[in-house]
């Protein structure tokens, strides 16, 4: 049975996948060290996450079925530190996290809870740009109304308020767990040294002493304003001609993390100087709310108060067209880049699909093929016939049963 | 009495069969447990129980059910117990639309029928003199005539034989299609998908009898390819007297509940057991209610018509026998619905989760 168990439960936008990549790279000097992170692939509490949720996440929940069982019963029988980690857990039904929780060892088992939470001045922009990553084409005023929105009947309404809720995720993981067994690790200011995050999740976690490469290779970046758009725009375009199969590689990879992320002159995506007004007081609200409980705080909860305003605010609805150009300009030359590499390899496949068909032409054109298909044919319908062709072939010397 | 003694009434009520709506309920209880269920649950409950007795087993699950991770969580009553000022706020069950309510009746009823056995497809011995054959086009009509020439020793296959692109009307075709989706893992709502159909300008690749049989004449080696515009002549081109008969369209609901059920099975079960969860368990339950089937929305026949007058010329053209007269791919007027009514499909959503509980605890575990 594990001594003790750390499941972090979120929130998206947090540095997750930085923390994310450094256990599952380091998960083997961990297991030697007492720390079990158990993942054979760097997504694989992704996919327990979507198998506990029963969450169909576009064809990945196939591998998902009985991924939680399974990551349970390694934390299980692991004797030492055991850590799980993903944000989309944050979504989980109260009923779902107790199932988890009881999976885990709990009661028995000393469990952790640990959120990391950033605030929503930060957090609202980048929940839109994931947004637009994944293929919606929802103007960013329109998703501000549907967060606003107190009804949250919206998809994209229940789906942020579900990961980012703070109070309400603690409410549904934390409820029966003593506040010292609660974490909540805050994210530095904005222009914080990114090693401050990674301290403060290494204290969490129990990792300071351990030796481990701490070297990024995973990370989610953001786009600017005019970047986002772009990409916005080529959703409405293509997205009922573009399988989602082809997308991800294509906009999601190519286009936004490989190329348009670099471009980091450009205007960055911020709230609205109007829903400062709003974003503020519920900020405090949670934060309150953190500080009322008790939970162990990491870092500092003056972190989440949102900074102010910037000026001018650059509106993704209606960007500056210019930048908007340049970074089609940018997009369209990734994919002739891309497209010329895809063009090599299908003039190399062709040759060869050519050659085969030549083979295969001449291999029916020769005079006798007609007369040796109809005896295969005839032989095969009798047993005699069947063994025949069995001491032909051994007597050959290699099998040509696929021909 | 307190507001929290009324909701916690009203559960212990529903737990004892009643129907009384939350806005009329007036008794109160003490709580049953930490948290009071969602509006959602208790709301679907109270319909379950208009409809007849349910099991205590599916009270409990009713209660327990979690709503998709993607809609709405499980809501608090208005007027209930206290609630936080985070978190979704209360509503009246009463207002929940239907919609919702049968979305969580379709997980329902998914975890219900994950874990029913599949019966293996009766497999006839081998027939030496069968015709090969492969089967292509509408698959309403090429998947029933496989399972009925399989069952008689005719598996599809083998080296050279015969290409059969079976088709009937556009708009059929287009129902047809999207049936046999909503059964394999749970496609997108009917016009939805047929939007996307439309905007992609071309019938979709499995419906085009021509582009089907054209492939097939381009391959390297040419295959034998015969389209059936009237699928009651297919089996005899495959050597067999009586077909499977023609295929009834199912009732839009019908089709509706199976995508909904199918798209909440896609977590519980692998693909292949999905699979034949869908087309053995589910679709046998749904297969013979009754009901219009869908047909074309208005605003698409346009589109349709044109397609089908594109398909018809080139099946007129083609180098291939066309079986049957290619005039049957244009779309004829039928009785039927333009989209599926939600509340049909809860109604019946209902109704199978009564029976098939009660089949269950009658068959036992």
């Amino acid at each position: 049975m594990s001594h003790r168990v750390l499941i972090h439960v979120g929130t998206p936008k947090t540095g997750t996948s930085h923390l994310q990549d450094v256990l599952f790279r380091n998960r083997q000097r961990l297991r030697e060290q007492g720390v079990l992170y158990p993942a054979d692939r760097h997504d694989a509490h992704f996919l327990a996450a979507l198998d506990l949720m029963q969450l169909p996440w576009g064809g990945l929940e196939n591998e998902a079925v009985g991924a939680w069982d399974t990551l349970a019963t390694q934390v299980r029988e692991f004797e030492g530190i055991s850590i799980i980690s993903h944000e989309i857990l944050a979504t989980a039904s109260r009923g779902q996290a107790q199932r988890a929780l009881a999976s885990l060892g709990h009661p028995d088992t000393e469990v952790h809870v640990v959120l990391s939470i950033r605030d929503l001045v930060r957090q609202i922009p980048a929940e839109w740009q994931e947004t637009i990553k994944h293929r919606r084409e929802v103007p960013y005023a329109r998703f501000l109304a549907q967060l606003r929105d107190p009804a949250r009947d919206s998809a994209l309404g229940a789906w942020f308020w579900g990961v980012q809720e703070v109070p309400d995720i603690l409410d549904r993981w934390a409820d029966d767990l003593p506040p010292e067994r609660v974490h909540v690790v805050t994210v530095p200011r904005p222009g914080g040294q990114r090693e401050v995050l990674w301290h403060r999740f290494s204290q969490t976690f129990g990792l300071d002493d351990l030796d481990l490469d701490v070297e990024a290779e995973r990370a989610n970046p953001s786009l600017g304003v005019p970047e986002t758009t772009m990409v916005r725009r080529v959703n409405i375009k293509a997205n009922k001609i573009v399988p989602p199969a082809a997308y991800r590689p294509l906009v999601r990879e190519l286009l936004a993390h490989q190329t348009l992320s670099r471009r980091v002159d450009s205007p960055r995506l911020t709230l609205p100087p109007d829903a400062y007004a709003w974003v503020a007081p519920l900020q405090q609200k949670w934060t309150d709310v953190v500080r009322q409980r008790g939970y162990h705080v990491v870092g500092d909860l003056d972190d989440v108060v949102g900074a102010p305003p910037p000026e001018p605010y650059a509106d993704p609805d209606s960007p500056d067209e210019a930048q908007v150009a340049d970074a089609a300009v940018d997009a369209i030359t990734a994919l002739l880049v891309e497209n010329a590499r895809l063009f090599r390899i299908e003039q190399d496949l062709r040759g060869e699909l050519e050659g085969a068909h030549r083979d295969l032409e001449r291999a029916h054109l020769r005079p006798t093929y007609r007369w040796r298909e109809k005896t295969v044919r005839r032989l095969q319908h009798s047993r005699a016939g069947r063994f025949a062709l069995r001491v032909y072939r051994a007597g050959r010397g290699r099998s040509s049963r696929s021909a | 009495m307190t507001d929290a003694a009324a909701a916690w009434g009203w559960m212990a009520h529903l737990r004892d069969g009643g129907t009384t709506p939350w806005a009329g309920w007036s008794g109160a209880a003490e709580p049953q447990g930490v948290v009071l269920p969602g509006a959602q649950q208790l709301e679907l409950l109270r319909r379950v129980n208009l409809v007849g007795r349910p099991t205590s087993g599916l009270v409990e699950a009713v209660l327990a059910a979690d709503p998709p991770r993607r809609t709405r969580p499980a809501l608090p009553l208005a007027g209930g117990v206290d609630v936080p000022d985070h978190g979704p706020r209360p509503v009246d069950p009463t207002d929940l639309a239907d919609n919702e309510l049968t979305r969580l009746a379709a997980v329902l009823l998914a975890q219900q029928l994950a874990t029913r056995p599949v019966v293996e497809p009766h497999v006839g011995r081998r027939r030496p003199w069968r015709i090969r054959y492969h089967l292509l086009g509408d698959p309403e009509h090429t998947a029933p005539l496989r399972r009925h020439l399989i069952a008689r020793g005719r598996p599809p296959g083998g080296y050279g034989g015969r290409v059969l692109v079976l088709g009937t009307d556009t708009g059929r075709m287009l129902v047809d299609l999207w049936t046999t989706h909503s059964f394999r893992n749970g496609a997108l709502p009917w016009r939805d998908w047929l939007a996307v159909c439309v905007r992609r300008g071309r019938l979709p690749t499995s419906l085009d009898l021509h582009e089907l049989a054209r492939r097939e004449i381009d391959r390297p080696v040419p295959n034998r390819v015969h389209v059936v515009t009237d699928p009651a002549l297919a089996s005899r081109l495959l050597g067999v007297r009586r077909g499977p008969g023609p295929p009834q369209p199912m009732a839009a609901s019908a089709v509706d509940l199976g995508r909904r059920v199918g798209a909440a099975l896609r977590p519980l079960a692998l693909p292949d057991r999905r699979r034949r969860l869908l087309t053995d368990v589910v679709r046998p339950l749904l297969a013979d209610e009754p009901g219009l089937p869908l047909v074309i929305p208005r605003r698409h026949r346009d589109w349709v018509h044109d397609e089908a007058a594109r398909l018809h010329r080139q099946l007129e053209r083609g180098r291939y026998p066309v079986h049957g007269d290619p005039a049957l791919v244009r779309p004829v007027d039928r009785a039927g619905v333009e989209a599926p009514d939600v509340s049909v499909t809860l109604a019946l959503a209902i109704r199978l989760l009564l029976e098939t509980e009660h089949q269950h605890r009658e068959e036992g575990p």
